[in-house]
């Protein structure tokens, strides 16, 4: 057998292909269901942290602090198993799926809530003078004037983090939530072959690449009263 | 009506009455009561040495600053009350920042809807229609699509009034309008201040623009170290005044 041969059968082995892509595909839906929710929750909690943070009352920033610079430093993966694993000692069980979800979004909103403010803090003070001069509210002003202008700060770190945590979706197999990668890994035991994890890879890029497609969009829509605009 | 110090004229025709106006950060005493007060259709200029406290005093008048103490009657209506609902209150005072400080992500027609929309829910179309009214006033109307990005500073500045003026304010506000201006776009932002100052529109104004407050100022102010030091006509401050201080200011900015 030649190298290409052998690499042939380990990797693209339709064989094994054939018997297993359907399950493989099964976890797409996984993936994708659970992206989506966190990515909501957490950028939506994310943004709303820190638009309580600016309304610099030290009351509500210093629990927001906590919050994020915890979540920021913990693994995504430890906060899986201390919720999944040690939650059910003080009586809480939670289904894997719903421990997931908590998890991932409380990481994403933890680093989303620290985007959107450097993007609130990177917009001159004199906007707020002008919107709040006209009578607009505090919230009219964050809405309309604040956060478009930090929206354009925020687009790619934030579409990068969207991403991260979507494809950590994946350590939901720690505790039996199987997605692309989970469905892939079970698979690649069975069959002892590694052309699972081609079909997982495949998967994940039809998946991703447009994502990634999708945000470069983004930040030039973002790029305005530039020429052209 | 109430007129407590019995001079000058009734209070119905004042329409900014700020008295005993002090402000404070931590240790720093920016303003030791200061009364701002001015007529109806008066244009008001205010003139002193950087760090004197003019932006601070401006920004007191609509609450942008919170005064420490003092009492704020805009049109009768006291804007220290406890009740107040100053977004509402602030309708009526329009304001405008040396920076000029517009929306960038919006353009002229944007920057001056936003409010017309949000605050007196206007419809897309009346707001519209009314802002387009308003940039005409600043002879911009050709430049309602240009982004702040692609504006100069003179039109800048111009769209900055429009976005005050279009929410039909009883007094604006402008904090040094021109200075950060090049000095060949000086004049537009004065001419439509002009302007406005012909059409009945109440204004004070922070500014060392020295020849137009002769030419459009009913009164100039001065402040320093937190006090005004001294009042009155454009020509009574600037050449025959009272106060060593004021001359010696004066000295200054005449070169
Ligand atoms: N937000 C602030 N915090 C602390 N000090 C301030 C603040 N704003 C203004 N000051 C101080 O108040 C003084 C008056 O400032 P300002 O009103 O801007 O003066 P002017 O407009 O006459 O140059 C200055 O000494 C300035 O440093
Ligand atoms: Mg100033």
């Amino acid at each position: 057998m030649s190298a290409w041969d052998r690499f042939a059968f380990t990797f693209l082995n339709l064989e094994v292909a054939r018997t297993y892509w359907l399950d493989i595909a099964a976890g797409i839906s996984v993936t994708v269901f659970v992206g989506i929710v966190v990515v909501a929750t957490g950028l939506s909690l994310g943004l709303v942290l820190a638009g309580l943070r600016s309304l610099g009352l030290r009351v509500v920033t210093w629990p927001i602090l906590v919050f994020v610079d915890l979540f920021r430093s913990l693994p995504p993966l430890a906060i899986i198993l201390v919720i999944y694993f040690g939650l059910p000692n003080v009586g809480i069980v939670l289904p894997s799926l719903v421990v997931l979800w908590l998890s991932l979004s409380a990481v994403l909103a933890a680093f989303a809530e620290e985007v959107f403010w450097a993007g609130i803090t990177s917009v001159a003070p004199g906007q707020w003078l002008a919107a709040r001069s006209t009578g607009l509210t505090f919230g009219q002003t964050f809405a309309h004037v604040i956060l478009p202008q930090a929206a354009k700060l925020a687009v790619p770190p934030l579409t990068n983090r969207t991403i991260t945590i979507t494809k950590n979706v994946a350590l939901g197999s720690a505790i039996g939530v199987s997605d692309i990668l989970g469905q892939a890994n079970s698979a690649l035991a069975m069959s002892t072959n590694a052309t699972p994890l081609t079909i997982g890879a495949i998967f994940y890029v039809i998946l991703f690449l447009p994502l990634v497609v999708a945000s470069r969009r983004l930040e030039r829509r973002f790029a305005w009263g530039v020429a052209g605009s | 009506m109430l007129n407590p110090d019995g001079a000058g004229a009734p209070a119905g025709s004042r329409l900014l009455e700020a008295r005993g106006i002090r402000k404070s950060y931590a240790a720093l005493e920016v303003l030791r009561g200061v009364d701002l007060v001015v007529e109806r259709g008066e244009l008001v200029f205010l003139i002193g040495p950087s760090g004197s406290g003019k932006s601070t005093l401006l920004r007191c008048c609509n609450r942008l600053e919170e005064p420490s103490a003092g009492t704020l009657l805009v049109d009768g209506v006291d804007l220290m009350s406890p009740r107040i609902d100053i977004n509402r209150a602030r309708r009526q005072i329009g304001m405008v920042f040396q920076g000029f400080n517009l929306y960038p992500h919006l353009d002229a027609l944007g920057n001056v809807t936003l409010a017309l929309r949000k605050v007196l829910r206007l419809s897309r179309r009346d707001a519209e229609a009314r802002a387009m009214e308003t940039l005409a006033l600043v002879h911009l109307q050709d430049k309602a699509r240009s982004y702040p990005g692609q504006l100069s500073g003179g039109q800048q500045q111009r769209v900055g009034i429009a976005r005050a003026l279009a929410l039909e304010p009883k007094i604006i506000l402008m904090d040094e309008p021109t200075s950060a201006l090049d000095p060949e776009l000086v004049g537009s932002v004065l001419g439509v201040i002009r302007e406005l100052r012909e059409r009945g529109m109440t204004m004070v104004i922070a500014s060392h623009e020295m020849g137009f407050a002769r030419s459009a100022a009913d009164r100039v102010l001065f402040l320093e170290g937190g006090v005004i030091v001294e009042q009155g006509t454009a020509e009574q401050v600037f050449t025959s005044a009272r106060e060593a201080r004021t001359r010696q200011f004066v000295q200054q900015i005449m070169h």
